[in-house]
């Protein structure tokens, strides 16, 4: 990618004013809305320098080598140990039940289920006041098992535990959260219509399918019903949003080839770009590792790499580097979030939750997942370095997130209670 | 109803029901391991302690609840983490948790099989990505990109199977769209069938480019010899001493001293000469000076027949100046979508060696991958043509995707190092690699396809175009009833289903839409319908029935073509002919005779044999140079088509494992070392006994699998023997087992390092099986090459290769199976895996028999499962696959 381009993206934040036409559509409220954003990486860190000393807690914690890059935001994230999800297996599934903490075999009679992941919990509530309920973003690459991250279509599992899926690049990002298109109201009214004749001939195509069908097939054909109901709910929702105009991004319209540690850095441009406009308040982004891996000039195969056994070997190295750019690029989006302005003069980070981790630690360890919160969104203390006891459920962390964002929830998943001790 | 077309007659013989069994589905977990949990953990987990709240006393040994897994699987975990037996407890002895851990690890990794087995109940299912292309071709007659959709390759299971494939809100709108787009492209070879085109492309051109380029540089370097003249002069001035003094003192050479012009009194400047560009201009004539490749341009010049054709060498300078690592043309953007064929007429200089007289052909010159290699062998006085067929879509209208180019066969480190291959050659010859392919023509030619058969096209009874002014409309609604009835397999579309199309293509005219736009998007819903997407065997609940012909038909053709049955094999279904063992076994025999059983080939080899490994790395090329690009793609073509090979003659899995021949072509043969294969196809050679090629143990990409493109990985290579050759697939890799690092960066041989796996007993459960066999293979490096010894170099400090503590050895490939027979070297081993075909044939048959049925294997398939490898002669692969279809299960739903 051009780098002029891409440094003029990432400074266009800072003069954009809160988009008021967006606030229209709003729950009346001078309080600004909270957000929560969940970004996730397959393949683990480099355990021996990316945690802090389980001894050395609090806020005066020395900041470990592979977090350097983040230092000058020290005082604005917090990092938490020993959570997990119990019922994980997958050694190289980095993301497939880090949102949901599900058991894969839960359900009998299939070798695979999840359930809904606490994204999806927050957008049933949040969603309903922003264009989208929310998205999904996940990186380029064609081989998904390169990355590290498991089965699915995204972070998101839906209620039924079945994959949601996303936009696969900053290009397709950035036209589904701000393309304008030329056509008129009416015409985009005529167009819903022919999209809901559509969905009536296929339903009656599948109605007829139905009848003749015993129990598990129905079962089966069900998710062919969901999936045009989730259209319908879509479309219904594209209606009420039609007087609407799409906001003015902030940033430019991405290039369509780009992979890498460019690649992640312009999602988090069109990530903050889309909480800015309040185009919606809950993202995922299942974030690229090999092509990041190449991009920063690493040949070393992903998967030795997060089985580098010692330090001081080529993939090690690969490890580190890997920490590297990855924190810079947290630090670079923290310091998006603080420079970009809410309507009520706060920031964005003020009132954002980022959720920056994986399911994997190292190699195969699915314990002390990697955890870091960002972001005043769900009242959670920053500039910490906390320890939970020994095995803390991970689903803990996300009712607290979720509590702490003002979504009513009771419990989530094999959630045990709230983690009150990282409460401010 | 579906289920009225059953033939009645046929139905007693097929009714079956589900055996009592089969519903209680479990495992065993042998109960003389009770004394390990009785000896360490008993003593805290009993009824009166229950520390932890659990308890081990009182365990069932009979695993048939995901409750009782789920504790078995907490022993599991905490065994391996060593979380249990706590630190200040006395721990186990190392052999008996070993003994322990590979117990209850595989008897867990069956109890997981079973909870989650269907018991024989096949989910109705949606057609996969690779099914749903290739019932849009049949049906279209085109094939369109579906890369968008989900891949459906799921964990340890095959894209058939039903329960796993999902649907979502965006596949649905994605098969809408895809829908039309292959729609379109039929439309287009339809109204274009009778175009015909041809170009030619003559090789000279490049000739010219290298006259003209040859004299420019020349130009330059007369250029800037005066300018350097110039400088000198005005350097050798009185007044410019004091400077120059400053300057030889600052600068070594005298082309950077030239740099500094400026600086010196009276010297003319570059552009004066000119060297006008935006960059420095006296760098630019500095370069001017020597021309690198000079000589070499010139040594072309004086090569016979260039003015009638050019000839191929690596690249060495850029593209844009001058192409001459590669030719290319474009297909005119004009030309409509269909199949053209692309010829070259070539010769190659009949002394060069043979894996210089190699042409590789692809798609976009810049960036494209090899596509296919082409040997040349007509001598430079007489060449021969080459032709390559290739399909061109409507979506190919970009430049690159219109740009085929030929070059020689070269690696991405000739593309990437071609002045470190230029040098090495000059080295030996004093000019630079020889040229050994010349060019005369290229051409183009785009065939009438006028023979492709679309039946969805073909029920069209309608105009494929705007110009009717009125649309029949009764023509219309027979077009949708046609076109659905095709793409439903055979089922008509319920009346309400028709009157609702003719409603969205009326609605469509009325907004103005034209005919085709209008008929396209109509027809675009039919193929986003449940009727098309779900194969649907309708059933009543728990109750096994027979199949109708037409949906045992409808099995057949899914199974071994991935596509829907034919015309002629629909008709026996119907007729019930098909229920006929004979009429079944020509059926099957023809369907596996058809071209279109390569997608069996492929995709189930592809899943059986777990060839994804294959796309997760590439080779490093500068370690591995005669790993090129040809050499990747056409390895792994070996796997596909020994396999082919091995189905189309009815052979034994046996040649599998080992065999006294290999199927390569002449890229292999030159890789492999094997002489006198001069055939761009894959052909049966043989090869002597004590060559280590011959079964799948001797490929190159199975090899490539077991490492990471730089070195060999034994436990990969291991664990994929026991789980694809052995059917003994070692536990998954447990989660938490704690890491050994006290040997850090240690100079030690690969076997060293391995075998430090089995210092904990945690991780010698599993890896006293898979090292050995890792180990006996290690003869091969990680690109499937012969080695006989190897090295590594630990880092030194700086965190580069420590020079003084590199390690040599001679590889020691000898060992012991677990609990089974030593072997001295990679032939012992071989013949050891090679005498264990019982084992083989039952995991080959088993990924069959899910493959087939679209569901996981289970107890009840046992008997089955028995009977292929039993009933066949000798494992005689197309044998399995008859007795799978002609059996009870094949025919039930």
């Amino acid at each position: 990618m051009n780098r002029r381009r891409f440094l003029q993206a990432g400074s266009a934040f800072v003069a954009l004013p809160y988009f008021e036409t967006f606030a229209a559509k709003q729950e009346k409220t001078t309080t600004p809305p909270k957000r929560m954003m969940f970004l996730a990486f397959g393949w683990g860190v480099t355990q021996q320098e990316w945690y802090p000393d389980q001894e050395d807690i609090g806020k005066d914690y020395k900041l470990p080598e592979m977090l350097k890059p983040l230092a000058k935001n020290k005082q604005d994230f917090t990092l938490i140990q020993n959570l997990w999800n119990k019922h994980s297996d997958g050694g190289h599934w980095g993301s497939t039940q880090w949102l949901t903490g599900a058991n894969r075999y839960a359900q009998p009679g299939v070798s695979f289920s999840n359930s809904i992941s606490v994204d999806q919990v927050a957008a049933e509530q949040f969603g309903m006041h922003t264009r989208f309920n929310s998205i999904q973003l996940n990186g380029s690459e064609k081989n998904v098992h390169a990355s590290g991250h498991g089965p699915g279509l995204s972070l998101a599992w839906d209620k039924r535990g079945k994959p949601v899926g996303g936009q696969n690049s900053p290009f397709e990002a950035y036209h589904k959260l701000f393309s304008k298109g030329k056509t008129s109201i009416d015409e985009l009214k005529k167009q819903l219509a022919d999209k809901r004749s559509v969905l009536d001939v296929v339903l009656t195509n599948a109605k007829s399918l139905k009848r003749e069908l015993g129990k598990v097939d129905k079962a089966k054909l069900e998710e062919y019903f969901s999936g045009i109901r989730d259209i319908e709910l879509r479309l219904a929702k594209e209606e009420k949003w039609f007087d609407v105009p799409r906001p003015q991004a902030s940033v430019d319209e991405p290039p369509k080839e780009i992979q890498g540690k460019n690649e992640i850095a312009l999602m988090y441009d069109i990530m903050v770009a889309a909480i800015q406009t309040d185009s919606t308040r809950v993202l995922t982004y299942r974030q690229p590792v090999r092509t990041l891996l190449t991009s920063i000039g690493v040949t070393v195969h992903q998967h030795d790499m997060s089985h580098y056994h010692y330090s001081n070997n080529p993939k090690c190295e690969a490890s580190k580097k890997r920490d590297l750019a990855q924190s810079e690029l947290l630090n670079g989006m923290i310091n998006k979030l603080k420079s970009t302005k809410d309507f009520d003069g706060s920031s964005l980070f003020d009132n954002t939750t980022v959720v920056y981790g994986s399911n994997l630690r190292y190699g195969h360890l699915l314990d002390n997942c990697p955890t870091i919160i960002a972001g005043g969104g769900s009242g959670v203390r920053m500039g910490e370095h906390m320890v939970m006891p020994k095995d803390t459920s991970l689903c803990n962390l996300w009712l607290t997130l979720l509590q702490g964002s003002g979504v009513k929830a009771e419990s989530f998943s094999d959630s045990t209670g709230t983690l009150d001790e990282i409460k401010a | 109803m579906k289920v009225t077309f059953l033939v009645v007659c046929m139905a007693s013989f097929f009714a079956v029901s589900l055996s009592a069994d089969e519903k209680s589905s479990h495992t065993l977990f042998d109960i003389k391991n009770k004394t390990f949990l009785e000896d360490n953990c008993q003593r805290c987990h009993n009824a009166k302690k229950k520390k932890g709240k659990f308890r081990v006393d009182n365990l069932s040994y009979k695993i048939d609840s995901n409750l009782t897994a789920a504790s078995w699987q907490k022993i599991l975990d905490s065994l391996n983490s060593n979380e249990m037996p706590p630190e200040d407890e006395d721990q186990p002895d190392g052999n008996k948790k070993a003994d322990f851990l590979d117990a209850l690890a595989n008897t867990m990794v069956k109890a997981r099989k079973s909870l989650s087995s269907q018991n024989g109940v096949i989910t109705m299912r949606r057609l996969n990505r690779r099914e749903y292309s290739n019932s849009l071709r049949e049906l279209l007659g085109v094939e369109i990109n579906v890369m968008e959709l989900p891949g459906d390759t799921s964990p340890g299971g095959f894209d058939t199977v039903g329960s796993n494939l999902f649907m979502s809100s965006n596949q649905i709108e994605q098969y809408l769209s895809l829908g039309k787009e292959a729609l379109v492209e039929a439309f287009i070879w339809k109204n274009s069938q009778n175009v015909k085109k041809k170009l030619r492309f003559e090789a000279e051109k490049l000739s010219e480019k290298y006259k003209k380029y040859i004299a420019k540089i020349i130009d330059a370097k007369a250029r800037a010899e005066r300018w350097k003249a110039g400088v000198e002069a005005a350097m050798a001035k009185p007044e410019n001493k004091a400077i120059m003094v400053k300057l030889k003192k600052e600068f070594k050479h005298d082309s950077k001293i030239r740099r500094q012009w400026a600086q010196i009194k009276g010297a003319p400047a570059p552009e004066d000469f000119g060297f006008n560009t935006k960059e420095n201009n006296s760098d630019k004539a500095n370069s001017a000076l020597r021309p690198y490749y000079l000589e070499y341009f010139q040594h072309y010049m004086t090569l016979p027949n260039i003015d009638r054709g050019a000839y191929l060498t690596i690249p060495t300078v850029h593209p844009s100046v001058l192409p001459t690592g590669y030719l290319e043309f474009q297909k005119p953007h004009s030309w409509p979508a269909g199949n053209y064929i692309v010829r070259i007429k070539a010769g190659a200089d009949q002394k060069a060696p043979k894996d210089r007289r190699l042409l590789e052909f692809g798609v976009n010159a810049a960036h494209g991958k090899v596509m296919s290699t082409h040997e040349v062998t007509a001598p430079l006085d007489n060449p021969q043509v080459i032709e390559i067929p290739i399909t061109f879509t409507r979506k190919h209208t970009s430049h690159q995707s219109r740009q085929v180019f030929f070059r020689e066969k070269a690696s991405d480190y000739y593309l990437s190092n071609p002045r470190r291959v230029f040098n090495k050659a000059k080295k030996e010859n004093k000019l630079g690699l020889e040229y050994v392919l010349w060019v005369d023509w290229m051409e183009i030619e785009r065939l009438p396809n006028t023979h492709i058969v679309a039946p969805g096209i073909e029920a069209l009874e309608v105009p494929l175009d705007n110009k009717a002014k009125n649309i029949d409309q009764k023509a219309l609604r027979r077009s949708f009833e046609n076109f659905s009835q095709i793409a439903f397999r055979g089922e008509k579309a319920p009346k309400e289903f028709i009157d609702r199309l003719m409603n969205i293509y009326a609605e469509q005219r009325e907004n103005k839409s034209k005919h085709v736009d209008a008929l396209q998007y109509t027809l675009s819903i039919v193929l986003a319908s449940p009727m098309f997407i779900y194969i649907s065997e309708p059933s009543e609940d728990k109750k096994a029935r027979a199949l109708t012909g037409e949906e045992l038909a409808t099995r057949l053709a899914f199974f071994l073509w991935g596509a829907p049955a034919d015309k002629q094999l629909t008709q026996l279904g119907k007729s019930g002919e098909l229920f006929k063992s004979k009429v079944l076994k020509s059926e099957t025999k023809r369907l596996l005779d058809d071209p279109r059983s390569s997608d069996f080939v492929h995709s189930f080899s592809y899943q059986w044999l777990g060839l994804d490994r294959l796309a997760f790395f590439e080779a490093d090329v500068k370690k591995f140079l005669k790993f090129d690009d040809s050499v990747k793609v056409n390895a792994k073509r070996e796997i596909y088509e020994t396999i082919s090979y091995t189905l189309r003659n009815n052979l034994s899995l046996k040649n599998l494992l080992k065999s006294d021949y290999v199927i390569i072509n002449n890229v292999m043969a030159n890789f492999y070392g094997i002489p006198g294969v001069n055939s761009d196809e894959f052909i049966k050679v043989p090869v002597p006994e004590d060559s280590p090629r011959g079964g799948l143990l001797g490929m190159s990409a199975i090899h490539l699998m077991g490492g990471n493109g730089d070195e060999s990985n034994p436990v990969e290579r291991g664990v994929w023997v026991l789980k694809k050759l052995l059917n003994d697939p070692p536990p998954p890799a447990p989660a938490n087992v704690p890491l050994i690092t006290r040997l850090a960066n240690k100079a030690l041989t690969t076997r060293e390092k391995v075998t430090m796996h089995q210092e904990l007993p945690q991780c010698k459960s599993c890896h006293r099986k898979i090292d050995p066999i890792g180990f006996g293979l290690e003869n091969f490096d990680a690109v499937g090459q012969w080695r006989t010894e190897n090295s590594y170099h630990p880092l030194g400090k700086n965190g580069k290769r420590d020079k003084k503590r590199v390690k040599k050895w001679t590889i020691d490939s000898s060992g012991a199976l677990h609990k089974g027979p030593s072997f001295k070297d990679y032939f012992e081993l071989r013949d050891i895996i090679a005498s264990k075909a019982d084992a083989f044939s039952h995991g080959f048959s088993q990924s069959l028999v899910e493959y087939a049925l679209g569901r996981p294997s289970g107890i009840s398939d046992e008997m089955l499962i028995e009977k292929m490898v039993k009933g066949s002669k000798s494992h005689a692969m197309r044998d399995m696959i008859h007795i799978l279809v002609s059996s009870k299960t094949f025919k039930t739903k």
